[in-house]
């Protein structure tokens, strides 16, 4: 019993013991200890001791400094990010740690500026040290091209920052939105083909007809076309594209909620639909598609008479 | 009427009645209704042909006269308007729906009436009898109670109306008289209770058919001059060409193709019926058509859609879903009540034609963005971008071509009181109507456009014309008199080869102009009934 006492009091006088015994109590709470805690524990340890272990143990980067509602609380930082952290001082911590509470959305360099009251040229060589040890990179933004967001390395950047599914390296990729286009076309327009030709009675055939937006997204994902995953927003939009194009038509019907694919009750159901007239007569003439329409008259440089447009449609 | 109209009408007038007729008309058409002195004075003509001039116009219905603006008493005032020349341009689309609607016998009645503007009764039959028998064979002749039957049926269907009497409408007031007073604006052939009625006409006999020989000539003459003088009981009652009808039948045929092309066959035969049915009930200017019960269609269908009751039933509600609402439900009784939305269709047409315009000129991207602010309304530069799925440099590129072209407007709400672009917002849209009529000048600039060239390439060829038309005479004129082969030949030979190739080309090429300008009038015609039905709607 002495023996015990006597070593906890030998404790008490060693900074370094002080310290191991706040590491211990920190293995023992993983969520993270109060001062309450310590002092409970070392009952004798002075106030300004204490201090001392724990500034000590912030400064080699063992220990988290996290703030709740009832006070500070000391967490024990995993070693695989102490080590990452050693050779750095102070300021490179403390960005590191205002990047990586920004989580993946990223955050500007001047908002890091801001939180960390450091001035312009610090920030910018303390970022560039962080990215030369590959501990944070920079994103583009999508949204305002010459902005720069600055995130943990390992981390997705967010939708919002790379543009989603449509988006890769900063560039928008028509081509894709294009074959899914006209992949998601085919597959509508062969479905209401199926129905025309089934020759059951009207209703029928144009219920046949429609697909829901999760049949389409599961038709687009088995072809497997896309390298992205995409949801099934993202198709959604692609046969809004559709509808703009006057291709496909959609209805929303009440669905009941459970059945696959229903948002909020709703269902939007698509169909192929054919134009509703033919290239008008105005565009059959080479005036309905002339550039230069606004300057042509008779007596002009440019008119009936003379018109190349109209001498090479005519040979035509 | 704007320029290009009046440009169109010139050249449509001097084609058809000739340069002294163009030269008053469009006289009259830029300085309104005028009298007639000073219409001599302005266009420098004499008097003589002034006069003859503005009777053809009055003929054709071109010209309407009222008294002056001081009263009864001052000198009468002709004006001119735009429309009733334009229509010039539809003449064959009219031959044909008749061709279609009452075969070669109502082609040509309406054929006539087009070509003499007003005429009576009589006088068409004798012709058209007479012209028929021509291309009969020999011995067979056009009885004269067959063209009057046609005669009849189109004025039964309304495609033929009386002309007003214009002696019935602008009396002088009889000094004394409680007489109405004049009024100020002619009479619609409607308003005249007789309008569509075909009168009691005592006209027996045969086509007679022309004739080559020259002794037969003299007793032709003799021979028409006798039947001239007979009358016929239908003095003074002339007839015309009801465009009006004729526009209601195009119209009604644009939304049957359009629901076939939308929907299937089956549902554009059941607004056919239905469109059938409502001919003569519906007024030209309502907004759908009388309701029809389920009952009365499932009744009137042709015998050979035999679809049993229910189907048809589902291919009413079909109609009635799709988002082109051509078809409403007005109400449940009978089996269902429908109605026609013929407004919104001729809207949904306009629109679709626009949508074809930006198509067809600047690529389906750019009609993916036209389509979008239709259905959005307005929409910010980055929002069009997003929906249409359009990268952001090739999209602006589109916007600007569009906003050049004036096909998109421009909408700004400024967040501050001065409108400092930087906090103003800039929304584009499309407003349907002022596009439509915009397009709707185009179409006139481009049939004008196409006339001048089909008369600058006739004229270029004009010594080929007539060497060729001259050597045509020859080649009749020599088989008449029974010639030999050799001398045919002989002559064929006097165009060479390439000459002949010139010709083949010049009338491949003015066939092109000609069918052109008839389908640029096709988009016309939509776009005008539009714009006429949305004036109606809102005026």
């Amino acid at each position: 019993m002495a023996e015990v006492k006597v070593k906890k009091e030998a404790n008490l006088s060693d900074p370094a013991e002080v310290e191991n015994r706040i590491k211990e109590l920190c293995h023992q709470f993983p969520q993270g200890i109060t001062d309450q805690v310590i002092q409970n524990d070392l009952p004798h340890l002075e106030p300004q001791q204490r201090a001392m272990a724990i500034n000590k143990l912030l400064s080699l980067g063992q220990l988290d400094l996290l703030r709740n509602s009832s006070g500070l609380l000391y967490r024990l930082k995993d070693s695989q990010s102490t080590s990452k952290m050693k050779g750095s001082d102070n300021q490179e911590k403390l960005v590191y740690q205002i990047i990586e509470d920004a989580g993946n959305k990223g955050i500007w360099s001047r908002d890091i500026r801001f939180k960390s009251n450091l001035p312009l040229t610090e920030i910018n060589k303390i970022l560039k040290n962080l990215e030369s040890k590959k501990l944070i990179k920079a994103v583009k933004s999508v949204a305002a091209s010459k902005k720069k967001v600055y995130m943990l390395y390992n981390l997705q950047p967010d939708r919002s920052v790379t543009g989603g599914a449509w988006y890769s390296d900063q560039d928008f990729e028509s081509e894709f939105v294009e074959v899914l286009n006209q992949q998601c076309f085919k597959f509508l327009q062969s479905k209401a083909e199926a129905a025309r030709d089934s020759k059951q009675s009207p209703m029928v055939q144009r219920n046949s007809s429609f697909a829901t937006s999760h049949e389409v997204w599961k038709y687009i994902c088995e072809l497997g076309i896309s390298k992205v995953d995409l949801s099934m927003d993202d198709i959604e939009t692609i046969l809004n594209t559709l509808i703009y194009d006057g291709k496909v038509e959609m209805t929303v019907i009440a669905a009941k909620e459970g059945t696959v694919g229903s948002v909020d009750g709703q269902m939007k159901l698509y169909r192929g639909v054919n134009a509703v007239i033919q290239p008008t007569g105005l565009v059959k003439t080479p005036c309905g598609l002339c550039p230069v329409f606004e300057d042509c008259h008779e007596g002009g440089e440019i008119s009936p008479s003379s018109c190349i447009y109209m001498t090479e449609w005519l040979d035509f | 009427m704007t320029a290009q109209e009046v440009r169109l009408c010139g050249l449509l007038l001097h084609e058809h009645f000739g340069e002294v007729v163009e030269k008053v008309g469009t006289h009259l058409l830029r300085s309104g209704a005028q009298n007639l002195r000073t219409i001599i004075h302005e266009t420098g003509l004499s008097v003589d042909l002034v006069k003859k001039s503005l009777m053809v116009l009055v003929q054709h219905g071109a010209c309407l006269f009222s008294s002056g603006r001081k009263g009864p008493g001052s000198p009468t005032e002709y004006r001119s308007g735009c429309d009733r020349i334009l229509r010039i341009l539809r003449y064959p689309r009219y031959i044909y729906t008749a061709k279609t609607l009452y075969g070669d016998t109502g082609e040509l009645v309406v054929e006539e009436l087009l070509q003499r503007g007003h005429m009576t009764m009589s006088g068409t039959v004798k012709t058209v009898a007479d012209r028929l028998t021509q291309n009969m064979e020999e011995g067979r002749s056009m009885d004269y109670s067959e063209v009057s039957s046609a005669f009849s049926k189109l004025v039964e269907t309304h495609f033929l109306q009386r002309c007003p009497n214009p002696a019935a409408g602008a009396t002088p007031a009889a000094p004394g008289t409680p007489a109405a007073p004049a009024s100020a604006i002619p009479p619609t052939p409607e308003s005249f209770p007789d309008c569509y009625k075909v009168p009691h006409m005592t006209l027996v006999g045969r086509g007679k058919r022309q004739l080559a020989a020259e002794d037969g000539e003299d007793q032709r003459n003799a021979k028409r001059q006798k039947m001239d003088s007979e009358a016929h009981g239908d003095e003074g009652i002339y007839w015309q060409v009801n465009f009006e009808r004729f526009h209601l039948h195009f119209r009604d045929q644009a939304i049957i193709s359009a629901v076939a092309n939308k929907l299937d066959q089956t549902s554009s035969e059941i607004v056919r019926t239905m469109l059938r049915m409502s001919e003569v009930t519906t007024s030209p200017a309502a907004t759908c058509t009388k309701p029809l019960s389920a009952n009365e269609i499932f009744r009137s269908l042709p015998a050979s859609y035999n679809i049993p009751r229910p189907i048809l039933d589902q291919y009413l509600t079909l109609l009635v879903d799709d988002p082109m609402e051509f078809v409403g439900k007005a109400g449940e009784s009978g089996g269902g009540m429908y109605v026609v939305n013929l407004h919104r269709a001729l809207a949904n047409l306009a629109r679709a034609t626009l949508e074809s315009v930006v198509q067809e000129r600047f690529g389906s991207r750019s009609a993916r963005i036209f389509r979008l602010l239709l259905r959005k309304r307005h929409l910010e530069q980055k929002q069009v971008e997003d929906f249409a799925m359009i990268p952001a440099k090739e999209a602006k590129d589109m916007l600007y071509t569009l906003l050049s072209q004036n096909l998109v407007q421009l909408q700004e709400i400024p967040k501050t009181p001065d409108y400092a672009p930087s906090r103003t917002f800039y929304l584009y849209t499309v407003n349907q109507l002022p596009t439509a009529r915009m397009l709707l000048q185009n179409c006139y600039k481009t049939v004008a456009n196409l006339i001048e060239r089909r008369l600058f390439e006739s004229k270029e060829s004009k010594r080929l014309l007539e060497k060729s038309q001259r050597i045509e005479a020859i080649l009749a004129s020599l088989q008449a008199s029974g010639a030999e082969p050799e001398q045919l030949t002989e002559v064929e030979e006097m165009i060479t080869a390439p000459e002949k190739q010139q010709l083949d080309a010049l009338k491949l090429h003015i066939n092109k102009l000609d069918s052109a300008e008839n389908q640029v009038d096709e988009t016309i015609f939509l776009l005008e009934s539009y714009v006429n039905s949305t004036a109606t709607s809102t005026g």
